[in-house]
Parts: structure tokens; sequence; C-alpha cells
């Protein structure tokens, strides 16, 4: 089963995140982290296979985690869910590493568009 | 001007996108109200009793910031809504999380449509705005499941090259 790591600041936006998974059709794993910092502190306990991650947190954000797992030796499957899906955010996600962009508000559908590739 | 994409029909759009997608389920339910008062010069939040704002702020090209307005009670019954929890009481941190990630998703899209680089800042809820010198260029007086709710935006480009 893939276990994946759903990072928010926002508990009621982890929620409807990982409700949006299953209605995707994933029956994942789940672990969750409020920001950067606790997210960080779970992928070196235990990395998990794919890291789900606002952008915009206090502590650390989503581009800081990135680029500190990154740094640290972390090449963990990595996107963004966030509520700012301009070309720009998504050009600079990309640079840094990270595989797709969802922007919120977000459907099932779009879970499965970014996802799927990457499955597959 | 390029304050222009940020009209009455790109939010009314982003703002029931994100109600359909993070609230109802459907559209629809989010329309314009029609009161019997048109005036421009209400303000944000004109005539709603016992106001509720979560707000977002951008800093950058742009500084400005987008909030969404409604009544307490209206508030309590989107975040219900919003949590699926049914007729569950709202505590205070449900309604800052809840309510602040509504404005927190319109604010990004609405930053989305803002030319440059810039910055969103933490969403926040409070039953007053702190003053800003960004003038309101928007105010969209929206009716969710019948009762009233605004959705306002500030802004201000920064002077660069005259251009203002």
């Amino acid at each position: 089963m893939i276990r994946v790591l759903v990072v928010d600041d926002s508990r009621v936006m982890r929620q409807i995140v990982v409700r949006t998974l299953r209605q995707a059709g994933y029956d994942w794993e789940v672990r969750e982290a409020g920001n950067g910092v606790e997210a960080m502190a779970a992928i070196q306990e235990d990395e998990p296979d794919v890291v789900l991650s606002d952008w915009n947190m206090p502590e650390m954000s989503g581009m800081d985690l990135l680029k500190t797992m990154r740094a640290n030796g972390f090449e963990t499957p990595f996107g963004f869910v966030t509520s700012e899906g301009s070309p720009r955010m998504r050009e600079q996600a990309e640079a840094a590493g990270a595989l797709f962009l969802i922007a919120k508000p977000f459907t099932p559908e779009a879970f499965r568009e970014v996802i799927e590739p990457v499955l597959a | 001007m390029t304050t222009a994409t940020v009209d009455f029909a790109s939010v009314f759009e982003i703002a029931q996108v994100v109600f359909a997608a993070m609230v109802d389920g459907d559209e629809g339910l989010l329309v314009p109200r029609d009161d019997g008062d048109d005036s421009d010069d209400d303000g944000a939040g004109a005539g709603i009793a016992d106001p509720v704002m979560s707000w977002v702020e951008v800093h950058g090209p742009y500084s400005g910031r987008t909030a969404v307005i409604t009544g307490a009670e209206t508030a309590h019954a989107l975040v219900r809504a919003l949590l699926g929890d049914g007729d569950a009481p709202v505590t205070d941190a449900d309604l800052v999380d809840a309510f602040g990630e509504i404005a927190n998703v319109v604010g990004g899209n609405v930053k989305a449509l803002l030319p440059g680089q810039g910055t969103l800042g933490l969403p926040k809820v409070a039953t007053s705005l702190p003053p800003t010198a960004d003038p309101l260029v928007l105010t969209l007086r929206l009716a969710w499941r019948g009762e009233p709710l605004d959705i306002a935006v500030w802004l201000t480009q920064e002077e660069e090259g005259g251009n203002r």
C-alpha cells in the first residue's frame, strides 16, 4: 500500500485532501503534518512513498520543505496542493523538483490527472 | 490597467468554483444578492449583522487583501458544510481554520489573476478588519444559501515605472 504524507497547516484542508484521495480511488495509508518542520521530522522518522504539501505554511513553507528534503538526500516524490496555481508558481515548483502542482479548489479528477502518470 | 483583470465576473467565477468544490458539491448555491440596495458606497460587509471576516493579504507588485464577510451564524453553517459535520457545534478553532481556508483559496486564486511575482499571507479571521491604506476596488454582494455574504478586494499596484 502506498504511504502518503499530507502536509497542510489547515486541519480541514488536510481532511479534504484525504477525502479527495479516497474519492479519486487511492486507498492509501495516510499520515499528516501541520507544517514543513513537522513534515521533515516525520520524513526522517519514516520516509513515505509520496508527499502532498501545501505551499504557504507557518514555521516552514512547502517550498522550503522540498528544498530541505532534497538537501538531506530524500528524493521522495513530491507534489504541491496549494491555493496559488499560477504559471509562475508551477514553474517554481517544477524547478525545485516537484512532480506536480494541484491548485485548490480541486476535484478527484484533478488528483487522478497528476497522480496516474506518477504511478505509471 | 492590469487591475481590470480583477473584476466582478472573474472573482465571482472563482468564488463559485471554490464554494462548489469545497463547500456545497454543486454550483448555484452562491448567487449575486439582490436586496434592493445597489449602492457602491456602502463598503464591504455593510448591512451584514454580527459579521465575521476572513482574509488573506498579498504583497509584491500588488499589495492588498481579499476578504470574505458574512454573519456569524452563516459562517458557522459554512464551516459545518465544509467539515461535513451536520449539526455539530463549531469551535473557535474550527471557525478560524475552515472559514480562513475559504478566504485563503479565494485569495490565492485572485492573486493568480495579478501579473508579477508576489507573496500571499496566511489567512486570518476576526470580527473586524484591520485598517488598510489599499483602496477597496471590488465588493461582491452575494448570498450563500440565501444568507448575505460579501467578497471584497483591496488592491494597490506598487509604483514601478510610473505605471499605477
